[in-house]
């Protein structure tokens, strides 16, 4: 659904090239943000028996759309990607492997770590909005499937209801 | 072709114009920098309107620089852009009165004198109205029938004098935690207010009537119930609207506005030429364009002489705080009722309009209680901390999320008081940053007055006190100088000394014979209510003076 076309290809490849992490100075890993980001967010908000799935939630589709979208600024992109890239440097760090390696524990061992200073914080922060943004705005925006996040929560949506994505 | 009457802006402040004055057969145009967007444009999708704010325009392509002066005197200068600092409310046909609550309440007579009454206040630039109370009650009732507002009179210690003994449209449905409130404030002895609104409760003026679905902040109005400016007005004349007219300029001679120029959509400059013009850009953005509408009659900027255009800008001063109604302390049948959507909270205190403290009267103002936004997902985001303080995820925040949205519901207050007008609130012109058409973009320069934050807190703590005793908890405030983007006012303020003020009583240019301003600029001081009924009314008084003049 995603590669489509060329177009949107090449769009995505902003999450989907690699970025290179460094150890003291030399090159440690190679890996693409997008696979770091997916982790983190099933870290941030794990599949439970009570909660919406992953797969309705949809957020690592749904942040493709705001990697490309008209209103979010490049600033903020940036700092999606960057972020990805300073979790690794971190994990590699602490532990020597990259954030896709590490076990359940050291995951979370990471995040706390990074929760504690400026960046770290305001990443997390970013990557739960957009998650939180992903299971509850309209599924027209292609998360929130089956309405999965309102009936959690119990949420009467506003009507209308939106018949074209604003992108 | 020359029009009759050329408006800048089709908010609250031009649109009443446009409706008089083409209703009454002149040619009337109205220049929008923003899109049309009509009842069925409308949806409540928060994702496009709330997160990504499709009506304000990108502060990449438009944007304000803010120089923010602290009680220090220190001040720090803010990119609009780099910040995310925004002051835009909805660039669009109707204005951000297409997005607003529809909170209404009129001024009472004292704040039409408040330096008579209250004296001066070091550091703030007070000054009584040129008008009184009852020059503009008939407006008020005006708004009231052709805007459409609903509500209830009650009797109460503020109430301000009326010529018409109700409002014409009853009280929309409210949810049952309102009457808890109600009974809540005649035990500490308060006088609740039904909260009257600019939203029809049922179908009247060619318009449907609300449909509750309770997302009326941020949001365009999908049944038209709304008393927005475009719904209310504009949709029911034949003045000519131009969209995407962005009004980067007026000439003048040496006593009447000539022309007003615009870049279109595609920054083609075209030229508009009429009898009189009318600003009502909203506050900052009036007051940039008189600034940058330089000529030889003019050097400072148009009608700025007397270096007064951008002076004494004001917002609405106070804050909000709220608390949370649980479960826990509710039967069943009350908490099925707590959460019932749709219905509305509505309920307001006046109390302390004015208070007495250590001897000395204060000009209070007003509270106004609500629910919580409907927002989803900004009611979710709030929940990532803990109540140490923690960044929180996984099941902690799921747990919390869950418990939080299904087992309580919020009632926030909103309070406004006076905003003091000083010589450090103003608007000027950046000289280094242009805007996405080539034009200097406005400096807001920033400064909430000591004194404000006084009496803001003075009415947090009553406000406190109710939520308190309804039973909710978790109870917090927020009172500040931050100032609310939609609720800016002044910079162009009317008065009867050209050396102090912009207009006159009649909201025209002391210094040339053609030219009126009718947004908010006008206000020397705010009142502690929202604003936009005393511009509607307002703006239909000076469209009888218009209509006079044009008669004459």
């Amino acid at each position: 659904m995603i590669f489509k076309s060329r177009r949107i290809f090449l769009k995505n490849s902003f999450l989907t090239s690699v970025i290179f992490i460094t150890c003291s100075g030399e090159l440690f890993a190679a890996v693409t943000p997008m696979q770091t980001i997916a982790l983190v967010q099933k870290d941030l908000f794990p599949d439970t028996l009570h909660t919406p799935q992953s797969s309705d939630i949809n957020a690592s589709y749904y942040l493709y759309t705001i990697l490309n979208h008209s209103r979010v600024t490049d600033k903020t992109k940036s700092f999606i990607k960057d972020g990805a890239k300073w979790l690794n440097e971190a994990s590699v760090e602490k532990y020597k492997k990259i954030y896709t390696k590490l076990s359940a524990k050291e995951r979370q061992n990471i995040l706390k770590e990074i929760s504690q200073n400026g960046w770290g914080e305001n990443w997390i922060i970013t990557i739960m909005t957009y998650l939180l943004e992903a299971m509850l705005g309209d599924p027209i925006y292609g998360g929130n499937k089956n309405q999965s996040g309102w009936k959690w929560l119990n949420h009467t949506s506003g009507l209308p209801r939106p018949t074209k994505a604003i992108l | 072709m020359m029009y009759d009457v050329c408006i800048v802006g089709s908010g609250a402040g031009g649109a009443p114009i446009a409706y008089e004055l083409s209703r009454a057969g002149y040619k009337v145009v109205v220049l929008e920098k923003g899109a049309n967007y009509k009842e069925e444009d409308f949806s409540k999708d928060e994702i496009g309107v709330s997160r990504r704010e499709l009506f304000t325009p990108l502060l990449k392509d438009e944007q304000h620089v803010i120089n923010e002066r602290d009680k220090d005197g220190v001040t720090t200068r803010y990119s609009g852009e780099e910040s995310g600092w925004s002051f835009w409310n909805g660039s669009m046909v109707g204005g951000s009165s297409n997005l607003m609550s529809g909170y209404f309440h009129r001024l009472k007579p004292d704040d039409f004198n408040l330096m008579s009454k209250y004296g001066k206040i070091d550091g703030a630039n007070i000054a009584d109205w040129p008008i009184a109370y009852e020059d503009l009650e008939s407006y008020y009732t005006k708004v009231e029938k052709v805007v459409g507002v609903s509500g209830d009179v009650v009797e109460h210690k503020f109430l301000e004098p009326r010529s018409t003994k109700n409002f014409p449209h009853p009280m929309l449905e409210v949810n049952s935690a309102a009457k808890w409130f109600d009974a809540t404030c005649k035990a500490l002895g308060y006088e609740s207010i039904p909260t009257p609104r600019a939203i029809l409760p049922h179908n009247a003026l060619n318009r449907k009537g609300c449909s509750y679905s309770n997302f009326c902040g941020s949001y365009g109005c999908s049944t038209g119930a709304k008393g927005s400016a475009r719904a209310a007005l504009l949709q029911k004349c034949d003045a000519k609207i131009i969209t995407d007219a962005f009004v980067y300029k007026l000439d003048s001679d040496e006593k009447r506005v000539t022309k007003a120029y615009y870049y279109n959509k595609e920054l083609k400059s075209h030229v508009i030429e009429a009898k009189i013009f009318v600003v009502a850009a909203q506050a900052i953005e009036s007051s940039r364009l008189l600034l940058n509408s330089k000529n030889s009659y003019f050097p400072n900027g148009l009608t700025n002489n007397n270096a007064q255009v951008g002076k004494n800008l004001i917002f609405s001063a106070g804050g909000s705080g709220e608390g949370r109604m649980r479960f826990e302390t509710l039967i069943k049948k009350q908490q099925e009722e707590l959460m019932q959507p749709g219905l509305f909270f509505n309920r307001s205190l006046q109390e302390w309009y004015e208070y007495e403290q250590d001897g000395k009267k204060y000009k209070g103002g007003t509270i106004d209680f609500l629910f919580e936004h409907s927002n989803i997902i900004s009611r979710t985001a709030r929940e990532m901390y803990d109540e140490e303080g923690n960044l929180i995820w996984g099941t902690k925040l799921q747990e919390k999320i869950h418990k939080n949205l299904t087992t309580s519901r919020v009632i926030v207050f909103e309070i406004f008081n006076d905003w003091l007008p000083s010589d450090y609130c103003n608007v000027t012109i950046d000289e280094t940053v242009k805007d996405k058409y080539g034009v200097n973009v406005a400096a807001i320069n920033l400064f909430g007055h000591p004194h404000d934050i006084k009496v803001g807190e003075y009415l947090s703590e009553k406000a406190k006190s109710v939520l308190k005793d309804m039973g909710a908890t978790e109870i917090s405030v927020n009172i500040s100088s931050d100032p609310p983007p939609n609720l800016v006012a002044g910079g162009c303020r009317f008065g009867d000394d050209p050396k102090t003020s912009v207009l006159d009583s009649n909201c025209k240019a002391h210094e040339l014979d053609n030219l009126y301003v009718t947004d908010a600029s006008f206000m020397p001081t705010g009142g502690s209510v929202p604003y936009t009924w005393t511009i509607y009314a307002n703006s239909f008084r000076v469209a009888d003076v218009i209509l006079k003049k044009l008669k004459s």
